[in-house]
């Protein structure tokens, strides 16, 4: 009844840790929500190096007060020098465009462009498609001209990435990368990752995840190569690199440069369009592009438009920025359409902060929302204080209702004295007899004058006798003891000799025969002693009883029909006990009437087809069995009679 | 004179049968005792007079089954019952069957040799009874006719008048008669025949 109640119970816990489980989301949404507004804030009290170039222009302005100042802040992406190399050429150009004017230029990488362009610390900036589309979406930054490409017939389409590997190695498509380690320069680089990741992801894969590692090693960009060739003498495995991305014509400008060999690498999925020399793993993006932020004045804008398209394409500064000079701005459409895509578009707020501009756009489903919670919350933690509560009235049912058995037990032991009565009062009336008959014959040989001397060895027969009749007296006095269960190692056919002696009186009464049969190699057990008894009694006087009845019904058979003496009955019980490897199996067969009742019913509390009987021998005897982590099993014996089987696991 | 005849103890019980025996041979009586009455029945003479202490309930033949021989073979052997509780229907049946007596265990040693003794006395005279018995059947049919007739209180003449044999005749017979039943007197006939004729009558 009391397990059927808390089945019933299970899916309230279901919902009681779902509850609990929303919960805990509920308060990590807040604490992961907090931090990031801190951090931003953090972020924008923090000076750094642009600002500490502001403060450096600032006092330039004063020096050369003729000249008027114009900072180009441009992305360092091989290194200072290679910078300064490439575009101070250009900066010439401007300045001998633009009368009375000093352009300066600042090698900066992609986090200090973007910082100068907020705090007003540049006028134009020079940087890569990627960062040219996140910044200007960002800031007020309008797009003078764009570098066009000597490698392609002077397009303006110049950006891409390119996946290398070294030419020895197994790889020849991407795919081939799984779980391997790639080089890149950085997660924000445009031209050198993620044109790829967008690549990749077209084609179905999730690049992060689907490469084993991705190392970003920053600018310049030459690393990657060189690190992609020394992988083989590389003694740091940490230190390898399986594949490199970097921008598209990287590897054919270090070619040029003399720096590498080409022929020791190979691209993956080389995608080149026809005309376009360099190799690329990619499609391909607009070219870097030069930018004004709003610090620089419209005339200034217009008259850099100017000086950038009326570069010649021959001229050393077109040649130092590998250009073959500039044109009209080219639309950035595509790399809008692969930030957004690639959930990076800096329109695209991150969905936390957009998840946070719902809450405040619907206030009023929020607080519902924060209701619920805080409802479920109540509703779990009240639920549980109920579980706990019913937990323990359980438990305490569960000890009453041992208590309870253990009492049944011992109503059912009292009641099997009962039953046993005649057969103990024959037990005990033996050995009394006996003593006094040894007394009498020893007075009356007393009186007739026999010696005391003589007399004594009667005494030493009488202790034999006493001894006996106390034997019975503990064995009963033990069986009717209230005692805890206590198991011990016996042998359970020990255990069946003590017994049987019990009943033995009952059986010759009746004149049913018993055998017991042991076999196997005994071994010692835990066992309740009481307890087995008890069982043992049960079913022996079962068996009795059966056959008993059965005695009765063939004789009555036999007076109404005298002349039918073909079959005599002649009952029998047998004790079978064998010593198993795994267990112990005790078998008591009788050939009485049989099972009247499913074995199921029988074995029902308070289920009893005898008019004395309490209906508790059954029950009690599975328990016994169960106590002993056995089975307990009763049924028809074949040639009539029942068949009860106890069946004990033997334990180490 | 009797304590002279055996008594048969017979009790599946050990320490019962061996202190009922040490009891009763305090009482100068002569025990054999069996711990089954088919024991019993392979070692003794059921023809010799003497009693059978029987326990009631056995593995085996039990005590009634056992007394039910003994009147079937009409042994003069006495039976006294002894059970362990008191079973009264089973004490009417075997009063019916010709039992002395029927004792409960433990036995008060006294009435149990008394009731022994008695048995025995019983015994004897049921034994001689037999042995009267056996010498009537042993007369020749004219001589137990003869006998009837002396038993009616008829003389000589009238025996020999009724029979239509000579007086002579008559004489002959009634001195084999004394001879045969081993009487030497008339009125030590008449005290026998009159023990015999109960169970004449019977038959």
């Amino acid at each position: 009844m009391y397990f059927k109640r808390f089945e019933k119970m299970e899916p309230l816990v279901g919902w009681a840790v779902s509850a609990k489980s929303l919960w805990l989301i509920a308060s990590l949404v807040c604490l992961l929500g907090l931090p990031k507004l801190s951090t931003a804030q953090s972020l924008e009290n923090t000076p750094n190096s642009v600002l500490v170039a502001q403060t450096a222009l600032a006092k330039s302005v004063v020096e050369e007060p003729s000249n008027q100042v114009i900072d180009v802040g441009v992305l360092a992406i091989r290194g200072y020098k290679a910078t300064i190399n490439r575009w101070q050429p250009l900066m010439g150009w401007l300045e001998t465009q633009i009368p009375n004017s000093y352009f300066r230029l600042h090698p900066l990488s992609l986090d200090e462009l973007a910082k100068g362009v907020e705090t007003q610390g540049l006028d134009f900036v020079i940087t890569n498609p990627g960062q040219s589309v996140l910044l200007a979406r960002q800031y007020s930054l309008s797009w003078v001209a764009t570098l066009r490409s000597p490698l392609n017939n002077g397009a303006a389409m110049q950006v891409g990435s390119a996946l290398v590997v070294r030419a020895d190695s197994p790889y020849h498509t991407l795919n081939d990368l799984k779980g391997r380690r790639l080089g890149i320069v950085s997660k924000n680089a445009f031209g050198g990752y993620l044109t790829l990741v967008y690549e990749a992801q077209l084609k179905g894969i999730d690049l992060p995840r689907f490469v084993g590692e991705i190392i970003p090693l920053g600018f310049p960009l030459d690393n990657l190569i060189y690190r992609l060739d020394d992988n083989k003498t590389a003694t740091d495995l940490k230190q390898q690199l399986d594949a490199a991305v970097v921008p598209v014509c990287q590897l054919e400008q270090m070619q040029t440069e003399g720096l590498i060999n080409i022929e020791r690498h190979r691209v993956l999925d080389n995608q080149a369009p026809k005309g376009f020399d360099c190799q690329v793993s990619t499609r391909l993006y607009p070219n870097w592009s030069m930018a004004k932020t709003s610090r620089a004045s419209q005339p200034l804008a217009k008259s850099v438009t100017q000086a950038l398209l009326a570069l010649p394409e021959g001229h050393p500064a077109a040649k130092a920025a590998d250009s073959v000079g500039w044109t009209t701005a080219v639309s950035q459409l595509a790399i809008d359409q692969l930030l957004k895509d690639l959930n990076m578009h800096p329109l695209q707020a991150p969905w936390w902060q957009r998840a946070w501009q719902w809450v405040k756009l619907h206030q009023q489903w929020a607080w519902l929302v924060l209701g619920i919670l805080v409802l479920l919350n109540v509703y779990h933690f009240w639920l549980e204080y109920r579980f706990s509560r019913r937990g323990r009235e359980l438990i305490s049912t569960q000890r009453q209702l041992n208590e309870n058995r253990a009492l049944l037990e011992h109503a059912q032991r009292i009641a099997i004295a009962g039953e046993l009565g005649a057969s103990l009062s024959h037990e005990l009336n033996q050995p009394l007899a006996a003593i006094g008959h040894y007394c009498h014959g020893a007075e009356v040989r007393l009186q007739r004058g026999t010696s005391p001397e003589e007399l004594q060895s009667v005494l030493a027969l009488i202790q034999q006798e006493v001894t006996r009749a106390d034997s019975i007296i503990s064995r009963l006095r033990n069986l009717l003891k209230k005692r805890p269960v206590s198991k011990q190692p016996l042998y359970l056919h020990e255990l069946v000799n003590d017994t049987v002696p019990l009943l033995a009186y009952e059986f010759e009464q009746h004149q049913i025969n018993l055998a017991v049969n042991v076999s196997g190699e005994a071994y010692l057990q835990p066992l309740d002693e009481v307890g087995m008894q008890q069982l043992l009694l049960n079913l022996l006087k079962n068996a009795a009883d059966a056959c008993i009845q059965r005695q009765a019904l063939e004789q009555s058979a036999s007076e109404a029909n005298p002349r039918d003496d073909s079959k005599s009955y002649s009952p029998s019980i047998d004790i079978d006990l064998r010593y198993q490897e795994h267990k112990t199996l005790l078998t008591i067969t009788d050939n009485g009437t049989g099972l009247t009742e499913e074995a199921s019913l029988l074995m029902q509390a308070f289920y009893s087809t005898k008019s004395e009987g309490l209906g508790l021998g059954l029950v009690i005897c599975r328990d016994i069995a169960e106590s002993h982590g056995g089975t307990f099993n009763l049924e028809s014996a074949i040639g009539g009679g029942c068949q009860a089987q106890i069946a004990i696991p033997r334990k180490s | 004179m009797s304590l002279e005849l055996p008594v048969y103890l017979i009790d599946d019980d050990d320490s019962v049968r061996r202190s009922l025996r040490f009891m009763l041979e305090s009482y100068g009586l002569k025990i054999t005792d069996f711990d089954s009455a088919e024991a019993f029945f392979t070692g003794v003479d059921l023809t010799l007079p003497g009693c059978v202490l029987v326990d009631v309930r056995m593995p085996g033949l039990s005590g009634p089954q056992l007394h039910l021989e003994l009147v079937a073979k009409n042994s003069p052997l006495a039976v006294i019952y002894l059970t362990g509780h008191g079973d009264v229907p089973m004490a009417v049946d075997a009063f019916k069957l010709g039992a002395v007596d029927f004792f409960q265990k433990p036995a008060d040693g006294a009435k149990l040799a008394d009731a022994v003794v008695k048995s025995l006395e019983y015994a004897k005279v049921h034994h001689q009874d037999n042995q009267y018995l056996a010498t009537y059947q042993a007369l020749t049919p004219r001589e137990r006719e003869i006998l009837n007739l002396i038993a009616q209180g008829l003389k000589n003449q009238e025996i020999a008048d009724s029979l239509c044999i000579a007086m002579r005749t008559v004489e002959i017979h009634r001195a084999n008669l004394m001879k045969g039943m081993q009487v030497g007197s008339l009125a030590e006939m008449m005290l026998i025949y009159s023990r015999i004729a109960e169970h004449l009558r019977l038959e």
